[in-house]
């Protein structure tokens, strides 16, 4: 039995789907699959982010499970270089990671929570 | 991030910024929102080739304004208009409409090769999104203003290629001139970029040469002539890889009339010229259409033979390369320009193993593609159809620029003729629009801390460059 996310680009008028087994796809298989499904190339150049449709609220654990039948807005936007940041992400840490390589190479980010 | 600056002018780049290839801007002020060409990459496919459209909400825009047909201008336009809830008018010139119709049915057709079926579609949109489309495209004459909705805009002839227009914008009080690709140098069929008769306030330039220099034209077509000669004499095939609608009509007119000068070496069908395109028929009848917006040397030449100056004595049409007799030296013009696919491609497969033959690169290679990467003379090159085979290269690799881009000098000549104070840098990879940045600033320098200082921006793709105006006086400028 096949399972089916629903995805559109946020510029885009109608959905896509990924289908999959399961019950539900993290947050990283889902971008890597919508990736590779678009032919998006290697990640250097762009971002791949994940919203919720209702509230636009960005999926940004890549260890987030996406229940089946859900859908999403996806953003492709250019890649953030290390070397010209003018203005510096929420994290610090992060700033070398600005585009969607890792959704190519398989290694997902992890985050270190802190308390 | 997206709400429109009350006050200011806006200028965003959806793609284009500090890259060549996907030209997409747009502009903000007073509400009204103008877009700005909506071209593809021609280094990437699909998707990927878009401008970042996921970046704008594409319904506010009120028009677009494409400046003319080429792929990195203007082919992710059925896009725009078909899988996206923009709803814009949309205007280009009557040329630029023509060869873009055809242009794109080929682009639709050269990118769905190769897919299995199995696989999702590759193509951005479908023959049925381009025709449907193409009829809402309103078309605007030369040195005629349009007003929509208090949006004034007038097109100016670029250069460039056929069609080629650049935009000058009303905004109120303000005046924005896009120049789109453009060429101040007059060639064999083209008039050279004009300047508005008012001055701008804002100019939006290309920076695809940075500070380099062109040779004389003059000069580079005799290089080009002699180049080939010596090729074809020792019994090598010169490939010359060509956008098939634009400068590879120049090209023609410079070969055709060399190969007439040396009819008992070259004429005759003794070397034959090959021009391979689909749209080779197609494009003598645009360009027959259209020699009254060319130059007056064509145009004088049309009207005293009474003859198409567009169908070439010593240059064959080939539809494609099952019908081509490859048995000597032969110069041939095939498309794409940039070796990505297809028949450029096929053929640069099957030629550079072979040291006399040579690959001669006329046009503009953006980063990525084949064309640039032979440039770096490479011992071997990835067949295309099958990519774990290597193909030696051995054949000579040159390049004389017939791009049609003005060069340092030009640009900047251009640039103080139109007297803006913010000068906007689109249309060239980072380097040479970074040099070309600091190049003009220390050409404005005098103007520094003045009422009139210039300002100089190189924006990257979705970084803001935001212009407070009083009046038409600049009284603050931020961004990058
Ligand atoms: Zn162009
Ligand atoms: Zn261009």
């Amino acid at each position: 039995m096949s399972s089916v996310i629903f995805y559109r680009f946020r510029s885009q008028k109608d959905p896509s789907r990924i289908l999959f087994d399961g019950t539900g796809l993290t947050v990283f298989d889902l971008k890597r699959e919508i990736i590779f499904e678009n032919k998006l190339g290697d990640g250097l150049d762009f971002q791949l982010k994940l919203f919720t449709p209702d509230t636009e609220e960005e999926y940004e654990d890549d260890a987030q499970v996406i229940p089946r039948s859900s859908s999403v807005i996806v953003r492709r936007s250019p890649a953030i270089k290390a070397t010209n940041l003018n203005s510096r992400p929420k994290l610090g840490a992060l700033a070398a990671v600005g585009n969607a390589t890792r959704y190519v190479t398989g290694k997902p980010r992890v985050l270190q929570k802190k308390s | 991030m997206e709400q429109p600056n009350p006050t200011g002018l806006r200028f965003f780049s959806l793609g284009g910024g500090n890259e060549v290839g996907r030209s997409c801007h747009i502009l903000q002020y007073k509400g009204k929102t103008i877009m700005l060409d909506a071209g593809v990459h021609p280094a990437y496919q699909g998707l990927a080739s878009l401008p970042f459209y996921d970046e704008f909400d594409l319904s506010t825009v009120d028009i677009l304004l494409i400046s003319h047909f080429h792929l990195d201008h203007a082919a992710s336009l059925p896009y725009v208009m078909q899988r996206t809830n923009f709803n814009g008018r949309v205007f280009m010139t009557h040329p630029t409409k023509a060869i873009y119709r055809w242009l794109l049915k080929d682009f639709v057709r050269v990118t769905s090769i190769g897919g299995s079926p199995n696989e999702k579609d590759d193509n951005l949109y479908t023959d049925e999104d381009l025709s449907e489309s193409f009829d809402r495209i309103e078309t605007i004459d030369y040195h005629s203003t349009m007003d929509v909705n208090g949006i004034k805009f007038t097109a100016f002839h670029a250069g460039h290629v056929l069609g080629a227009a650049m935009f000058q914008i009303e905004l109120g009080s303000l005046r924005v001139l896009f120049t789109g690709d453009y060429s101040r140098e007059l060639d064999r069929h083209l008039n050279s970029a004009e300047i508005p008769p008012l001055a701008s306030d804002v100019l939006i330039v290309e920076s695809t040469f940075g500070t380099a220099t062109h040779e004389p034209r003059l000069s580079r077509e005799k290089k080009l002539t002699q180049l080939i000669h010596s090729t074809v004499t020792k019994g090598g095939r010169v490939l010359m890889p060509v956008f098939a609608l634009g400068r590879a009509q120049e090209l023609m007119l410079i070969l055709d009339e060399y190969w007439s000068h040396n009819e008992e070496e070259l004429g005759n069908g003794q070397v034959p010229i090959y021009y391979a395109s689909n749209l080779a028929k197609r494009s003598m009848s645009v360009f027959q259409t259209y020699v009254n917006m060319m130059n007056d040397s064509i145009r004088k030449k049309f009207r005293d033979s009474k003859t198409n100056p567009f169908i070439f004595k010593n240059i064959s049409y080939l539809k494609n390369i099952d019908s081509f007799q490859d048995f000597g030296p032969s110069v041939m013009l095939a498309a794409p320009g940039m070796l990505q696919n297809g028949l450029s491609r096929d053929l640069l497969e099957k030629w550079c193993p072979e040291p006399k033959n040579m690959v001669l690169i006329t046009g503009y290679s953006v980063e990525g593609s084949m064309a640039k990467y032979l440039m770096l003379e490479p011992e071997n090159i990835p067949s295309v159809n099958n990519p774990e085979v290597n193909i030696p290269r051995r054949c000579q690799v040159e390049e004389i620029s017939f791009a049609a881009h003005v060069d340092f000098q030009e640009n900047i000549d251009f640039i103080e003729q139109i007297r803006a104070s913010n000068i906007i840098l689109v249309h060239g990879e980072s380097n040479p629009m970074g040099r070309l940045k600091s190049a003009l600033l220390s050409n404005f320098s005098s103007t520094k801390g003045t009422e009139d200082e210039v300002h100089v921006f190189n924006p990257r793709n979705c970084a803001d460059v935001i212009l407070e105006f009083k009046g038409v006086k600049v009284a603050k400028a931020v961004g990058t």
